[in-house]
């Protein structure tokens, strides 16, 4: 299998960074090569953060060049529109998360929050593929809001893109969240995973 | 288990991990014994010592916060003098803070191994500048190790103590964000267990080799400092980290140093450039390889240089090429090939790769212009507190003060930390520069427009001084700082103005954790580094010893009584300091020790005057003219409650 670039975009809070990195070591345990590059500024919540993940057999950097990305997975319409400009290549998947976090600028009223029809259209502009998921409902449907990120990681596991077993994926998501919330963030994946299926 | 407490003490040659640059440092200095490790967290260093003390417990070494980097450098210093081998880490404005020490340091250098990781951040994601560290090392004679990912993170750390004790000095190993916080496959190595007895002796191998004062005086320690310089300059010729791929014949070639190397080496792939151009691989910056270098430079024509930073390996090639072929071309930074300021990529070395080949990269014009028309869709995400955050109750009680007693154009002065977000502005608003004669005010729409100056550590209590010695009347002088940063650098500006009779308002922003670099413990925090209970300072009985006068403690989440204080501080004819002091939430929320109160709007009462909004709660959204509280980031902290002047939002219990 080619090398896969993805980016996982989102808040700062929403858990991008744990999601790049439980992708990136199953990748590693299933014997390939790995990087993860990570953009966010400098607070610890509410932020623009973008994950780069990078896995292959002959990768150097931890940066998806431009129009490089095979796939965007958003936590967060906003944040996916952001990253796909400059990074979804052609024929690349947005799979979003639909529940915006509205930006302070956006609440001031010195900005405008896009409406999920002027994302299609940018994807359609873009010649790539669209599948939106309400992954926050999803999260509180397995007991956590906060394993979003994980229904998230389920969606992408369904697309069958990843070069990664489901098996490992779930090891490994096993070994990185904290042992009292192992089955509700397993619950959270297998709901991300079903509803891909439907 | 795959977590990083577990993994990064796991004696597992061989082994293959993913582990972020700064953990990979951090593994570096575990596999070859570490016995003392020092560091003030600051972003993106931070993981460095926290991931050492994770680990340090578990191997017996000592791994501690210092309280600010000049301290941690001593401390690292102090037990690399004894023979230890000792490492200090810190991000590109730390080092700052160590020159002093180091300058003189240098001057005896080291028994012990002694590496000073530094994070540079080109870019400036998380700092105030884009200073380049390797320039650091001409400075101190000093050679600088450069990683070009995880994996050499790990292994040049690992052999920079080796290598300091063969010189005798300390040495650099250089990281920039890209490294530090990117991620990728490690493969272990071997934890090396030296129990080493510390030892002392003053005329060791020199006389007076730790005091630079001592006979035979500075100057003649100078010289043996620069008598080291052709020992290091031998001994980067046979690195592992500087390798040359000439293949056959090219007319072109690269010099890549560091995260520049990963950039570069993609970049060729991009160009299905493989084995058509001159590749040489760089891990040390400082001082750089002049024979391999030599005989690229007598090969090629051309030769681009790909490096994150200044140009400081391309001045190096510029002289050397002087020398050993005048008619070689150099390209970089200096030519405008490479950009002069911000960080590179792959996308920046591979059109300067394109320039030097002198080929054309294939352009989608629509594509283009699609992407333009995208980006204009993209709403900005300023940054901003957290939902509950307590500096949120600061600003709004400061803004609140200054508007009744702060005159016609008040000034504040900010700090770095989580506060410093008060000076970050509003992405999605345009600021025209002005060209007044006279002082202006601008009206504060969110609390991210609070601070007029904001610069670096313990900065803002020392110019609001500089402020009132100036003559500055046209409004008072405020200066804000946090806990750990009151401690890093503020009280010797707080004995200053005490001192020096200065007057304004010092308003500390105590929090209880160093939480913009990820909630590390500070002197007011109760625990240290590797979470053993300790002393709690007090910053009000500090500001005590230090002769201040006026002093008042208030909780920030009662937005009356602080704004009451810091009225009363502001009227005063004194320099007074103001303590804000309210847990961090995330804190808070994380020890289960937050309780909210259960939050209450009345989309009836609300009138759309978005005060609740100008707050700047993450949490208080504002949809079709009117407020609302967002379900899930809102924790029930309740100021919002109290800023709402028509009763809409309730916070009950």
């Amino acid at each position: 299998m080619a090398d896969l670039n993805l980016i996982i975009a989102g808040v700062g809070g929403q858990g991008s960074i744990l999601a790049s990195h439980i992708v990136a070591t199953a990748a590693i345990r299933d014997g390939l090569r790995a990087r993860v590059g990570e953009t966010f500024g400098a607070a610890m919540r509410g932020g623009a953060v973008a994950s780069h993940v990078r896995i292959g057999k002959e990768i150097h950097a931890p940066l998806v060049p431009k129009d490089g990305a095979e796939i965007v997975l958003a936590l967060e319409p906003l944040e996916g529109l952001r990253n796909i400009a400059n990074f979804l290549g052609k024929g690349g998947l947005l799979l979003t998360n639909t529940r915006p976090w509205l930006p302070v600028d956006v609440n001031i009223g010195r900005a405008e929050y896009p409406s999920m029809e002027s994302i299609k259209d940018a994807i359609d502009k873009l010649g790539g593929k669209i599948v939106e998921i309400d992954a926050t409902s999803l999260a509180q449907q397995a007991g956590n809001v906060r394993t979003m990120n994980i229904v998230m990681l389920g969606a992408l596991a369904a697309t069958g893109k990843l070069p990664i077993s489901v098996e490992t994926l779930k090891q490994v998501i096993k070994e990185n969240v904290p042992p009292k919330t192992i089955d509700v963030n397993l619950r959270a994946f297998e709901l991300g995973l079903s509803s891909m299926k439907k | 288990m795959a977590k990083i407490a577990d993994l990064i003490v796991e004696d597992a040659p061989g082994k293959r991990v993913l582990l972020m640059g700064n953990e990979a440092i951090a593994r570096g200095a575990i596999e070859a014994g570490v016995g003392v490790a020092a560091s003030y967290p600051g972003t993106p260093a931070s993981e460095i010592l926290e991931t050492l003390a994770l680990a340090a417990p578990k191997l017996g070494f000592h791994a501690e916060w210092s309280t600010n980097e000049k301290v941690a450098f001593e401390v690292a210093a102090g037990a690399a003098i004894t023979g230890a081998r000792a490492i200090t880490s810190m991000k590109n404005a730390g080092l700052n803070w160590v020159m002093d020490m180091l300058m003189t340091l240098v001057y005896g250098g080291v028994r012990g191994g002694f590496v000073i990781a530094v994070a540079d951040d080109p870019d400036a994601h998380y700092s105030s500048n884009e200073q380049d560290t390797r320039f650091a090392a001409f400075y101190g004679e000093i050679p600088c190790l450069e990683p070009s990912n995880s994996q050499e993170a790990k292994d040049m750390t690992c052999y920079a103590f080796e290598l300091s004790e063969q010189l005798e000095l300390p040495v650099f190993v250089r990281s920039v964000t890209r490294i530090s916080h990117a991620s990728g496959d490690v493969e272990l190595g071997k934890i090396q267990k030296l129990d080493r007895k510390p030892v002392f002796d003053k005329h060791w191998k020199l006389p007076w080799r730790w005091n630079v004062y001592g006979p035979p005086g500075a100057v003649e320690k100078h010289r043996w400092l620069h008598d080291q310089m052709p020992k290091i300059k031998k001994l980067v010729e046979t690195l592992p980290w500087n390798k040359l791929e000439l293949g056959k014949t090219p007319s072109c070639g690269i010099i890549a140093s560091g995260i520049g190397a990963s950039y570069a080496r993609d970049a060729i792939k991009m160009l299905g450039l493989e084995g058509k151009v001159a590749f040489l691989k760089l891990g040390t910056p400082a001082p750089i390889p002049e024979r391999l270098i030599g005989r690229l430079l007598k090969a090629v024509k051309s030769v681009l240089v790909v490096e994150e930073g200044e140009p400081v390996v391309e001045l190096q090639v510029k002289a050397l090429a002087k020398d050993v072929n005048p008619e070689v071309k150099i390209l970089g930074r200096l030519t405008g090939t490479m950009p002069a300021v911000g960080e590179i990529n792959t996308d920046i070395a591979a059109q300067a790769i394109a320039k030097l080949t002198k080929r054309k990269l294939p352009q989608d014009v629509q594509r283009e212009q699609a992407q333009a028309e995208i980006k204009k869709l993209v709403a900005p995400r300023s940054s901003t507190l957290c939902a509950g955050c307590p500096h949120l109750g600061s600003y709004w009680a400061l803004k609140q003060a200054l508007r009744k007693v702060g005159g016609k154009v008040p000034l504040v002065n900010g700090d770095i930390g989580c506060y410093e977000q008060g000076g970050y502005g509003i992405a999605g608003k345009e600021y025209k520069p002005s060209f007044s004669t006279e002082s202006v005010r601008y009206p504060i729409e969110a609390p991210y427009e609070t601070l007029d100056t904001n610069y670096i550590m313990g900065g803002g209590v020392g110019l609001m001084q500089g402020q009132f010695h100036a003559g500055y009347k046209d409004g008072v002088m405020v200066g804000v700082a946090g806990d750990s940063t009151f401690f890093h650098a503020c009280i010797p500006a707080v004995i200053n103005a005490v001192y020096n009779k200065a007057r304004g308002l010092f308003l500390v922003m105590d929090n209880t954790w160093t939480a913009m670099t990820g909630h590390q413990p500070n002197p007011v925090t109760g625990i240290t580094a590797t979470g053993e209970a300790t002393k709690v300072l007090s910053i009000e009985e500090v500001a005590k010893a230090c002769g201040v006068e006026f002093i008042k403690v208030v909780d920030p989440y009662d937005l009356k009584a602080t704004t009451a204080a810091i009225e009363e501080a502001l009227k005063s004819d004194k320099f007074a300091i103001v303590v804000a002091r309210h847990v961090c939430t995330l804190q808070a929320q994380r020890q289960k020790k937050f309780v909210g109160k259960r939050m209450v709007f009345d989309r009836d009462k609300c009138t759309g005057c978005k005060i609740c909004v100008s707050f700047g709660c993450p949490g208080v959204v504002f949809k079709e003219g009117k407020a609302g509280l967002d379900p899930i980031l809102c924790n029930g902290c309740g100021m919002c409650a109290q800023v709402c002047p028509t009763g809409a939002i309730r916070a009950e219990g």
